[in-house]
């Protein structure tokens, strides 16, 4: 910066070296000394010239130089300060020196203090350029809105040029100076002193405390290439609210953004001990003195009373609403249209709510800016998201209108556009008094009132015409639109004394809106004459002497009013003879007529007129060439075809009757133009299976011929009843068999044969089931020539009841059918044989028997009638023998001895078997008591030791049973047998006497085999069942098995339940008294054996 | 349902002066009492209902801040020494005047909520009622008060210059503080009343 020449190196010099050789402690701290020394020494000399020269500048344009004095020179002592600046100048001044800026570059500067010269460089780079301090002319502040406003001025006009200048403010608060806020501003010094203005919006409001602002600036001149620097502050100025000592809360009745954030702040000189946001309470912020405030953050928007905030102090609350809530939408569905082109009304939807309500609330201001003019919405008391509408008083002259409808409220504004041309948006009001008037029976003028003003455009209108029982129609019709808003048209095509509905919607050309329908408005059209004459036939009577007149009604749409009566005339060439009037509900008259040519004429009448006459022809045209066909309908109609003959002039007609009705027959007629040749006829009176007959007739020359006779069904079906038949002849193998029609009204289709069935049999057994289903012995015979009645049966079997049935069948089914039994004639031959050849049989077998019992006579008597009976015989005293092993009664649990009973035959025979069935009963039912009871009464006891022995029965059931379920197998063998092989008892029972072996635990689950195998054991273990174990079958006694190993083992031992009283006691035992003394007989087990 | 509760009101509101013969001071008397009775039953569902539309912290449940005053309005408290002490004329001027104060309050509270609560109906219709009931007190005790041949005092704008700068917080508690008021003085009238049946018995 500054060079000073000092001649001082040498010193130093010396000083460095002096210390480079000390190297004790002592040598340091003299070194030190020295220095100082030499230091203050170099002060000295140094102040006693001038120094450090600074330059500074506040304006560019004068250079304020300082420079320290030398020492001892006084207060006012005088330099000469020389600039070589080109030219050598030299002032001579005091201490300071304002010298006009320099040049860039090194300018030597010299000062003279008496004998002592400073010489300096001086460049404009090391010239500091500190603006002056800044001055706030004003700082004021709007409370309202938290805003505060500065005013200062920028004092351009003392610098050279144009220039840059960063304005720094800060914000302080509170006593204690926070600082709040440090913003910069820039402007352009212009040459001029200029005020400028700065505001500043607070965050809270600037009542809650003292606000400060200071001031400062940096210029930046592009040429200057000296330091810049910033200015000083400027002095302070504060904004402090004078309370009146009452505690406020402030903002008030603020209106925010939501979501944005908000102070509240409440001025006071209580302490607040509590805030509330709502209900939510909030930390305070504590402000000079016992001023406070809260930050609500991102605050949601508030409902329509708005947000409470409340500051709690000890005996009051004090407080504030904030309302949250939006901008105003852009208002959406702008749509102008006009109902009567008097009036604009344009509506629109206000978009999103603003959460805002009363004074709060959007309002809107529609504006037309080709006149200029505008309406504002009035707000409405309660907000609603439905549509806004304002009305617009149209302008004369005037078709196009661009409106902006403008929504403000407090948060902002927006706004939406529209151009219009009202001509082309015109949405009529609903038609009202809607009148009709008659003009004749098929036109009415219909007038109604429109309310506007439509002189200059066109109208377009929609009538909609409904009559009952009919498609609506609708008739669209343009016309020119009127000042007076009434209208009047004329409807025409319409049907005579027909009620119509009438109801009217119109819109304008161009197409914009259809108007709402008008009321509907109901109208009966006058009477006008009948269209045409009635549809006529006639049918002579069944004597022939009355002609009958039939008519059919006309319908609503051919009588065009009300049928009040018909007159019905007949005139041949010679006269004209006519009926009285015949009224309404009666269309049916007779005339007695002759049988010349009378042409029949009727006409129906109603208030307006008469219809003209429909005429016919008294006499048919007779045709001989008539055959009578037939036909089969479709179910609900017949379809009738015929060639096309062009001699029929007028046209076709049928009539049909039911066939079954008496003359003269006419359910109905039809008439089909001339030029058809096929007619489907259709009636609701038809039925299916009920004959018909059509007559289709031709007209010429209003006469008419028959055509054609055909008789028809609409639907065939099965006969109701089976032909009549009988048998007119039976030999002994064939029958005649001859029947009888079924009557028309039984038979409901056309007949289309028999059939024939017969098979042997009798009344009683034979039934004829399943006649349909093929069955071998059944013959059939189909007949189908309907005109046969008899048949003939042949090859028959003599003597033999056949079954035949009869039935017929149609189209539609068959019918039921008819049976009779009938029994074929006795073949004599064959009954000679018959008898006969049984005889001479018997003949021969008796002779044959006399020699054989001739021959062998001895032996007979030897064998049957011993005259010494062989005591080996007596099937008694065997019986005794053998079989008494075991007790006397049936139980073989029981562990009695087994001692031999006595058998006493007595006379009473017919005990016998109640004997035998007492004891069987006793020993199922258990019950030792009944054998006690019953044995007195035995006169005839059997010693019988039963074989017993249990086995699971199949049926889970019979197990459940109990003692019920047991079955016991009596080897009937080992009973009787012995009496042929006596010996062979021993060999199998050696061990007889070993101990009794309860059959109980005889293992009858195991198989044969296993039996078999524990055989041995069984030998030796003492008793044994008086059966071949391995006999016995665990199956049941009817299985085959069952009866094969019986069969096989050549035994009448078989498994039998002793319940089954069908085993042990035949039935038929009454039959074989010989049985009695052995108590069971041949003749049982022979009885019994097909049961096993 | 507001058009007869109206219409029952009217009944008991039109002046006696419509009805043909005069009432006796005992009819009137128990006119007035059965109205008060009427004015009583329906306090609760009116502050209720007024407390409910302000927001919170003033519709939370038990809300209540009894330092909130309003100096436009009478007290209604009195100690019983005194009350019991208070002539006839006396008692019944100080009802009317409470009541005509706390009609034309009631007509500001109303208008108030018109800007603060537009979408509530119910609350704007209460508050009518609330009025017009005030006002046929008025004019009962009025009437009374001329019956019994005592002087009446001339009505007296008791509001002043007060109201229109208020802020909606200052709106919300000045309405809290009116209706309850209302309800006070509703309270004390049906006692005057009640004495003055005691005192003048049909």
């Amino acid at each position: 910066m500054m060079d000073i020449f000092l001649c001082l190196k040498q010193p130093s010099r010396m000083v460095d070296s002096k210390r480079m050789r000390m190297t004790s402690n002592f040598q340091w701290i003299l070194l030190t000394f020295l220095l100082l020394y030499l230091m203050n020494q170099v002060s000295s000399q140094k102040k006693r010239t001038p120094h450090d020269l600074k330059c500074v500048t506040n304006n560019l344009q004068v250079w304020d130089c300082s420079w320290r004095a030398p020492s001892g020179a006084g207060r006012g002592a005088a330099y000469e300060v020389c600039i070589e600046n080109g030219s050598h100048s030299c002032y001579r001044l005091e201490k300071n020196t304002k010298i006009p800026a320099l040049s860039p570059g090194d300018h030597e500067v010299t000062i003279n203090f008496g004998s002592s010269i400073s010489k300096f460089t001086l460049n404009e780079k090391d010239v500091s350029f500190i603006p002056d301090t800044p001055e706030i002319l004003n700082l004021s502040a709007d409370f309202s809105t938290s805003t505060l406003h500065l005013k200062w001025n920028d004092k351009g006009s003392v610098f050279p040029r144009h220039s840059n200048v960063i304005w720094e403010i800060k914000i302080l608060r509170k006593k204690n100076m926070e600082i709040v806020k440090i913003m910069t501003h820039n402007t352009t010094l212009n040459g001029k002193d200029t005020v400028h203005h700065w505001s500043w919006t607070s965050d809270m409001p600037l009542e809650c405390a003292t606000h400060y602002v200071g001031i400062r600036c940096h210029i930046d001149d592009p040429k200057f290439s000296g330091h810049k620097e910033w200015s000083n502050w400027s002095l302070l100025k504060n904004i402090s609210w004078s309370s009146d000592s009452q505690t406020k809360v402030f903002p008030q009745d603020k209106v925010i953004l939501v979501g944005s954030d908000i102070t509240v702040c409440c001025v006071t000189q209580e302490k607040v001990v509590l805030a509330l946001i709502g209900s939510t309470n909030c930390p305070l912020i504590h402000l000079d003195g016992e001023n406070v405030a809260i930050k609500i953050h991102n605050i949601s928007a508030s409902e329509s009373s708005g947000t409470n905030v409340v500051f709690s102090v000890e005996d009051n609350m004090f407080g504030t609403v904030i309302f949250a809530g939006y901008p105003p939408d852009i208002p959406q569905k702008l749509n102008c249209e006009t109902y009567d082109l008097k009036e604009i009304v344009c509506t629109w939807n206000p978009g999103r709510p603003t959460s805002l309500v009363g004074p709060r609330n959007t309002s809107y201001t529609l504006f037309e800016s080709f006149s200029g003019k505008c309406v504002r919405y009035k707000r409405a008391e309660v907000p609603t998201n439905e549509s806004y509408q304002l009305f617009f008083q149209m302008l004369s002259n005037q078709e196009i209108y661009n409106f902006t409808l403008n929504a403000r409220n407090p948060l902002g504004q927006s706004e939406s556009t529209l151009l219009v041309n009202v001509t082309e948006k015109v949405h009529p009001h609903t038609p009202t008094s809607v009148k009709v008037k008659d003009i004749n029976s098929t036109a009415v003028t219909l007038s109604w009132h429109l309310p506007g003003n439509f002189a200059k455009i066109k109208l377009l209108c929609q009538i909609e015409i409904n009559k009952t029982n009919s498609v609506h129609e609708l008739r669209n019709i343009t016309m020119k639109g009127v000042e007076n808003s009434s209208y009047l048209i004329a409807v025409d095509k319409l049907n005579p004394y027909t009620i119509y509905t009438f109801r009217i919607r119109c819109s304008t050309k161009p197409f914009w809106k259809w108007s709402k329908w008008s009321n509907e408005k109901q109208y009966l059209t006058t009477e006008a004459i009948p269209s045409k004459g009635p549809d006529t036939w006639r049918e002579w009577s069944s004597d022939g002497k009355n002609l009958i007149i039939y008519w059919k009604p006309l319908s609503i749409n051919e009588a065009n009013g009300k049928i009040l009566s018909y007159n019905v005339s007949c005139s041949s060439d010679e006269e004209t003879q006519s009926l009285s009037e015949i009224l309404d509900p009666q269309h049916k008259a007779e005339i007695q007529l002759d049988k010349n040519d009378y042409i029949i004429s009727v006409v129906a009448k109603n208030s307006v007129g008469s219809s003209p006459p429909s005429k016919i022809a008294s006499m048919e045209i007779p045709n001989d060439d008539l055959k009578i066909e037939q036909a089969v309908g479709m179910g609900n109609g017949i379809l009738l075809t015929w060639n096309y003959d062009p001699n029929m002039t007028c046209d076709y007609v049928i009539k049909w009757c039911n066939s079954s009705r008496s003359e003269p027959c006419l359910m109905d007629w039809k008439k089909v133009p001339s030029n058809s040749t096929e007619t489907v006829i259709e009636s609701d009176q038809f039925r299916p299976g009920v004959r018909y007959n059509f007559f289709l007739y031709g007209c010429r020359n209003q006469g008419y011929q028959l055509l054609r006779s055909i008789i028809g069904y609409v639907e065939e079906l099965a006969p109701t009843v089976a032909p009549n038949f009988t048998v007119e002849d039976t030999s002994a193998d064939s029958i005649l068999v001859r029947w009888e029609d079924i009557p028309v009204e039984e038979l409901r289709g056309f007949l289309r044969g028999y059939l024939f069935y017969f098979e042997k049999g009798e009344r009683d057994t034979s039934k004829m089931r399943g006649l349909e289903s093929g069955r071998s012995d059944i013959k059939v015979k189909n007949i189908t020539d309907i005109s046969q009645k008899t048949l003939r049966i042949v090859d028959l079997q003599g003597k033999t009841s056949y079954h035949l049935v009869l039935r017929a069948y149609t189209d539609g089914g068959m019918g039921p059918e008819k049976s009779m039994f009938v029994v074929t004639k006795e073949n004599s031959v064959g009954l000679i044989i018959a008898i006969l050849i049984p005889v001479a049989v018997a003949v021969i077998v008796g002779v044959v028997t006399s020699i054989l019992c001739y021959r062998k006579r001895e032996w007979i008597k030897e064998t049957f009638y011993p005259d010494i009976p062989n005591p080996e015989n007596c099937k008694a005293l065997q019986f005794q023998k053998s079989v008494c092993e075991g007790s006397s009664a049936l139980k073989t649990l029981e562990m009695n001895r087994c001692t031999p009973n006595n058998v006493e035959v007595l006379e009473t025979r017919s005990m016998v078997p109640k004997t035998e069935d007492t004891e069987i009963i006793s020993a199922v039912a258990e019950r030792p008591e009944d054998s006690s009871d019953v044995e007195p009464e035995n006169h005839v006891v059997v010693s019988y030791c039963p074989p017993v022995i249990e086995e699971e029965i199949a049926n889970p059931g019979a197990d459940e049973a109990g003692g019920a379920s047991q079955v016991i197998y009596i080897d009937i063998q080992s009973m009787y047998q012995p009496q042929a092989k006596p010996e062979e008892e021993p060999e199998n029972d050696p061990v007889g006497g070993a101990g009794y072996k309860p059959q109980m635990h005889l293992p009858v689950t195991s198989t044969v085999e296993d039996l078999a195998a524990e055989d041995d054991l069984d030998k030796t273990a003492g008793y044994r069942p008086q059966a071949n174990v391995n006999t016995w079958n665990l199956v049941s006694p009817d299985s085959p098995r069952s009866t094969d190993s019986s069969s096989e083992i050549v035994s009448f031992g078989s498994p039998c339940s002793i319940n089954s009283r069908q085993f042990l006691i035949p039935p038929k035992d009454e039959e074989s008294p010989k049985s009695s003394g052995g108590g069971w007989s041949f003749t049982n087990f022979f009885q019994n054996k097909p049961n096993d | 349902f507001l058009l007869p509760a109206i219409l029952c009101l009217l009944t008991l509101l039109l002046p006696p002066l419509s009805r043909g013969a005069p009432m006796s001071p005992a009819e009137r008397i128990t006119q007035a009492y059965n109205l008060a009775l009427s004015m009583q039953e329906n306090m609760s569902t009116l502050l209720q209902t007024y407390l409910q539309a302000q927001g919170s912290p003033f519709s939370d449940p038990g809300f209540s801040a009894p330092e909130l005053q309003l100096s436009s309005l009478p007290p209604a408290d009195i100690s019983f020494k005194t009350w019991n002490a208070l002539d006839d004329g006396e008692r019944l001027s100080r009802v009317q005047g409470a009541f005509l104060a706390l009609t034309q309050h009631l007509q500001l509270v109303g208008d108030d909520q018109r800007d603060l609560n537009p979408d509530n109906p119910i609350l704007l219709a209460q508050l009518r009622d609330a009025r017009l009931r005030a006002q046929g007190m008025l004019g009962n005790v009025a009437a009374i008060m001329t019956a019994l041949g005592l002087p009446n005092p001339r009505a007296e704008d008791t509001l002043g210059l007060v109201p229109f700068g208020a802020s909606a917080f200052e709106r919300k508690c000045r309405g809290y503080i009116v209706i309850r008021e209302y309800g006070h003085w509703t309270d004390r009238a049906v006692r005057d009343l009640a004495l003055f049946k005691a005192k003048y018995p049909s």
